[in-house]
């Protein structure tokens, strides 16, 4: 008897420590995705664009997928103090639904990362880049984001590969600027605190010193990558104890009586 | 002075460049060799000063030598060449070249007291075969424009007139480095054919036109000194080695396609997968488990002892 005493004890114990362990993660989840959503480098119009923007969704996901988990490790630490089968059964079932929805989110957040490559954003910005006759609304804004990030990203690099993504290929740009005296956008020189290239003829010939010569898409991929990866991986961590604690708790549901 | 033209020579092939770009290295060092004998005359003399005089004399006698036999082959192999790689990275682009401007190239045809002035003459690579003189019966330079040329398809047109550039003391490429002097070291330097958009639409445009050049197309230049008072022309170089434009390619072409799967991907589906289906194993076997023991009579009285024996256990705990 007081073996069994011992061990519901020592099961009560750990199943405890197990719910608090998921809330607090459920916490650090939920803050997590709300700095991914707020997107503070301000890249979400290029995914928007590319209609691939699943990695937001996923963060999204991650949002009240926290909030729940904390809700119902609250939930489950009641019921084990009070050893209720009622309870532990409505936290096996809903946190059963949680984990699948959180599972949803992290393999969405894995497999749309691979999309994000250099070609995407490189044929985006090409074909939306300043383009002047846009077809409908959707498009209008889509494009108008486009321009604004990637005038943004330009004060520090230029292209996605370089500057000469711009003389490889045409783009929407280049059919409303000739290319003799914008080879590669204004802004890819390197300006003055008046936001003017202080050698425009420098910057057309491509003098080192007077234009961005280094490609963007290290500062596109670093924070996908970064947001893609962190609620990929994070939730994955969340939901192997997740998976533990409820084998556990199922393990005891069984064990108890009415 | 002398990276000028040491520089932008050294990396180009080609046997005909070879004895141009050894006879501008001649001049400019020729010309160094001057500055520092005239400087080592005014200062004060040193031993190793001495020395350097006395090699440099040397040296510079052999130079001289090596630049008569040069001179007399000089007009053979003087090319107009691209601007120096270092400087202007971003050349040719689809519808302009920029060219060093013919440094020395013309020393030995100038005269001291007259006035000249060097005209640029761009024509495409094809209409070599059907007309590539600039001059015309009495030695005067052709005034050809690009529209009368279709833009150099039926043969040179003249893109620009300027003054001969300073041979004695060129810009040098290092100050382009600095925000102030650039626009002057790029205006010294270069020449920029194709910079200018608009002067083909302009009916007021009165001076010479050199509007953009085609992409993915050959072109050939050409310097000819011409002599102000008398509008003759004095000296020309050769044509200079084809130069083609550079041609764009269609964005729908590329291709986005993302490749293999990530590692990282394949590891995150399959084990939550996998878990996901341990779980509800788990839910079903306690579920049945559950029910199993609920029917069966023996496993209930079994029940009811575990139950007497954990409320005796909480009045203890409470008490506690």
């Amino acid at each position: 008897m007081a073996k069994t005493d011992n061990g519901i004890r020592i099961c009560q114990g750990l199943l405890i420590l197990g719910n608090v362990v998921i809330g607090m993660c459920g916490i650090a989840l939920t803050a997590e995705c709300i700095f991914f959503v707020s997107d503070p480098h301000g890249l979400y119009p290029l995914l928007e664009a590319t209609e691939n923007n699943d990695i937001y969704a996923a963060a999204w996901i991650g949002i009240f997928v926290g909030f729940a988990l904390l809700a119902l490790s609250i939930l489950g630490i009641v019921g084990v103090m009070k050893s209720s089968k009622t309870l532990l059964l409505v936290y096996i079932i809903l946190m059963l639904i949680t984990y699948a929805f959180e599972m949803a989110s992290c393999i969405t957040a894995a497999t749309h990362r691979d999309f994000l490559t250099p070609n995407l954003f490189l044929k985006q910005m090409l074909e939306r880049y300043m383009k002047s006759d846009t077809d409908n609304n959707n498009d209008k804004q889509m494009t108008e984001g486009v321009t604004k990030t990637w005038d943004n990203l330009m004060l520090q690099c230029c292209g996605v590969h370089g500057p000469l993504d711009w003389q490889e290929y045409t783009s929407a740009f280049r059919m409303t600027h000739n290319d003799a005296d914008y080879p590669w956008p204004h802004n890819c020189c390197v300006m003055n605190t008046r936001s003017e290239p202080i050698n425009l003829d420098g910057c057309k010939l491509g003098v080192p010193g007077f234009y961005n010569s280094n490609g963007c898409y290290d500062a596109i991929s670093g924070p996908l990558n970064r947001q893609a990866w962190g609620v990929a991986w994070f939730g994955f961590a969340i939901l192997c104890w997740t998976f533990c604690v409820l084998l556990g708790t199922m393990f005891y549901w069984s064990r108890i009586a009415y | 002075m002398a990276p000028s033209s040491l520089a932008l020579n050294t990396f180009r092939g080609g046997a005909s460049t070879s004895l141009g770009s050894l006879f501008q290295h001649l001049t400019t060092l020729l010309q160094s060799q001057k500055a520092l004998q005239t400087t080592c005359n005014k200062s004060q003399k040193t031993p190793s000063q001495g020395v350097q005089e006395s090699s440099g004399m040397l040296s510079h006698w052999v130079v001289l030598v090596l630049c008569c036999l040069g001179q007399l082959c000089a007009d053979q192999s003087m090319k107009p060449q691209l601007a120096a790689p270092e400087l202007a990275t971003n050349n040719p682009t689809l519808t302009t070249v920029a060219l060093e401007k013919p440094f020395c190239m013309f020393d030995s045809s100038l005269h001291p007291n007259k006035s000249y002035a060097i005209y640029l003459y761009v024509m495409k690579s094809s209409a070599s075969t059907i007309s590539s003189v600039v001059t015309d019966s009495s030695s005067k330079p052709l005034d050809s424009t690009f529209q009368q040329t279709h833009g150099g398809h039926l043969g040179p047109y003249k893109a620009a007139s300027f003054d001969v550039p300073n041979c004695v003391s060129p810009p040098r490429l290092a100050d382009a480095g600095d925000i102030n002097k650039v626009s002057d070291v790029l205006k010294q330097y270069l020449f920029r054919v194709g910079d200018d958009g608009t002067c083909l639409y302009d009916p007021n445009f009165l001076d010479v036109c050199n509007p953009p050049l085609a992409p993915d197309t050959t072109y050939r230049f050409k310097y000819v000194l011409v002599d102000n008072t008398e509008g003759i022309v004095k000296d020309q170089t050769l044509w200079s080695d084809p130069i083609k434009t550079r041609k764009a390619k269609l964005p729908m072409k590329i291709d986005i396609w993302p490749g293999r799967r990530s590692g990282s991907m394949i590891v995150i589906t399959s084990i939550l997968s996998v878990s996901v289906f341990l779980l509800l194993a788990g839910l079903l076997a306690s579920v049945f488990s559950a029910l199993v023991e609920s029917e069966d009579p023996s496993a209930e009285t079994k029940g009811m002892s575990e139950t007497t024996q954990q409320s005796e256990l909480r009045p203890q705990l409470s008490s506690e």
